[in-house]
């Protein structure tokens, strides 16, 4: 099933192309992956979608409905979650409390209820809690409950931002470059918690520099140059093709 | 060993709240209950300071404004129309609320020295408005004769009474705040000083969020000028200057951000700063007159000297000490 439908995206900044008529699917269960060259788009392209930044034309639809223009607080409700190229944790915040802003919106209590400490609040504080300890075993920094973002180890954090993202249940989840900073070890197995992720129900498009991680893990590949798509496919067809390699490479260069 | 922090922690609580209830029935001494209740004043409207500075993270130099609006509301009401003293002081706070909520709407949008500038400029229009609309605020010459804290026939015309009846507010809105920091709207407004992204990507209304801190901030300065009129009877614009606005965010920073009790703290020992000189006997009179006259200063440079040497102030100080101790453990 179609959940997401980017069709003919653009943003200019100034006389700048950033992205430049971008289409493309992201298909329910799947693990998709956005590449490109540095200055590409591929952030650019997730603001778009997740309402950070306003395209100047162009749609994109989730399950049908267009998201395009909608507040960032807003498109989190539609159901995409995501997280940052830079780590935006809250840093004198424990992993725990972290993960529990991530469900600001399943939780329903307010200010009144919050003061009083009604009786269903503490209630749905004490889900939440659960959920939140679940979340942080999902992604295995279970470990850091209790230990302020600022604290924790670099490849912990980006693992703590996608448990964060996940708390909003979303359907659709949009990483940017998670790998980034990562050693060989904590990028496989964040492989392997992408996998968990995906197996829970969760749609993921990750923006990636790492090619043994995409390659790996991604059912299909989108390829960005300039603010343009040019090649879209599985991993296998991507790496032979020879707009994707002059791209990266130049034109003579050899590419994986 | 978690348990046990805790249940010291809250022993603590129990022997402060203990102590200051008991004081009226230890002394009689009319001037320091009178000192004490003022002390009560300024810790509720920190309350609510520490929410929206201290959690929220943003600023307001206009809160005395508000504290004057209740104050002028409540006191207007009751003496010139009669209004029984509970629905006065509900006016107070609600007047205050929606001038926070007016400031707020277009202010909020605005970050960091603008929001500052903003908030200066609220406090200085409303000295102004205080002077000038002397059909309501008696000009220079303030309002007169407020009459005691009443319902229905029952009058609390002692200053014991008055103290407890402070003190029991101030209680209320420390626990109010203390829980509200610790569910969803607090961890939101922590979230929203944190990062205002990482806020925003986890569904968070920011500038709703904003707004409602603001007003309710602004409801609890509310709230303590009208009790504040009703306690000393007479109030004049003086007593609701930027200054007083100045000495409500130094109590915030000195105290420390993210944290209810140091702000406490430092509402207590700034407040007294102004009394020095009654408080403790022994002081010559010339050592009384310096910290009098100084006094502003004091606060300005304890607040500077907070800011270079403790970011994050007392509290901070204490939970870093605390973090080396013990791993585990929620810090509040």
């Amino acid at each position: 099933m179609r959940l997401l439908a980017v069709c003919d995206l653009s943003k200019r900044f100034g006389g700048l192309a950033a992205v430049d008529g971008v289409s493309f699917d992201v298909h329910e269960g799947t693990i998709k992956a956005v590449i490109g060259p540095n200055g590409a788009g591929k952030s650019t392209l997730f603001n778009l979608i997740t309402g950070f930044d306003r395209p100047d034309v162009g749609s994109v639809d989730l399950l049908g409905c267009n998201i395009v223009g909608m507040n960032p607080h807003k498109v989190v409700r539609a159901g995409i979650s995501r997280t940052f190229q830079n780590t935006q944790l809250f840093e004198e915040l424990t992993a725990l409390d972290n993960v529990l802003v991530g469900m600001h919106t399943q939780l329903r209590t307010g200010f009144l209820g919050g003061a009083l400490r009604l009786p269903w609040t503490l209630t749905e504080e004490r889900r939440a809690r659960e959920r939140a300890s679940y979340l942080l075993r999902l992604v295995g920094v279970e470990q850091y409950v209790m230990t302020p973002a600022a604290d924790i180890p670099h490849g912990m954090r980006r693992l703590l931002e996608i448990a964060r993202a996940l708390a909003a249940a979303p359907r659709l989840l949009l990483l940017d470059e998670p790998a980034a900073g990562l050693n060989n070890r904590e990028t496989q197995s964040l492989a392997r918690t992408l996998y968990r992720i995906r197996d829970e129900g969760v749609t993921i498009v990750v923006v990636e520099h790492d090619m043994g991680l995409v390659m790996e893990v991604s059912e299909e590949i989108v390829v960005l140059d300039r603010g343009r798509k040019i090649a879209e496919g599985p991993p296998l067809l991507i790496q032979k093709d020879a707009a994707v390699i002059e791209a990266y490479l130049g034109e003579e260069g050899e590419y994986v | 060993m978690r348990w046990t922090r805790r249940r010291l922690g809250i022993t603590l609580l129990g022997v402060m709240g203990i102590a200051i209830a008991a004081v009226p029935f230890l002394t009689d001494d009319r001037y320091l209950l009178k000192v004490l209740t003022f002390v009560g004043v300024n810790a509720i409207v920190v309350a609510g300071l520490a929410l929206l500075f201290g959690y929220a993270g943003q600023i307001s130099l206009g809160h005395a404004a508000f504290f004057g609006l209740g104050a002028y509301m409540s006191a207007y009401l009751t003496t010139t129309h009669q209004t029984p003293w509970l629905l006065a002081v509900l006016a107070g706070t609600g007047i205050a609320a929606a001038g926070g909520l007016l400031l707020a709407l277009p202010s909020l949008r605005l970050k960091g020295h603008y929001l500052a500038m903003a908030t200066l400029g609220f406090n200085e229009i409303m000295s102004v408005l205080f002077v000038e609309l002397r059909g309501i605020t008696g000009g220079n010459n303030g309002l007169s004769g407020i009459p005691f804290p009443s319902i229905g026939s029952f009058v609390i015309d002692t200053p014991a009474g008055i103290y407890l009846l402070v003190w029991g507010v101030a209680a209320l809105a420390f626990l109010g705040a203390a829980n509200l920091v610790r569910t969803r709207p607090g961890r939101a407004m922590r979230a929203l000083h944190g990062s205002e992204l990482g806020a925003v990507a986890s569904g968070v209304d920011t500038t709703r969020l904003k707004v409602q801190v603001f007003a309710l901030s602004a409801a609890l300065a509310g709230l303590a000028g009208a009790l504040y009129a009703h306690a000393v009877g007479f109030i004049s614009p003086t007593q609701f200057s930027l200054e007083f606005s100045i000495l409500l965010v130094a109590m915030v920073v000195v105290g420390g951000t993210g944290s209810l009790v140091g702000p406490f703290f430092a509402a207590v020992v700034l407040t007294l700063l102004q009394y020095v000189h009654a408080l403790i006997p022994g002081l010559g009179n010339d050592v009384a007159s310096v910290i009098q006259d100084w006094e502003v200063d004091i606060s300005g440079m304890v607040m500077i000297l907070t800011v270079i040497f403790l970011p994050g102030g007392f509290a901070a100080l204490v939970r870093r000490k605390r973090i080396g101790v013990a791993v585990d453990g929620e810090t509040v």
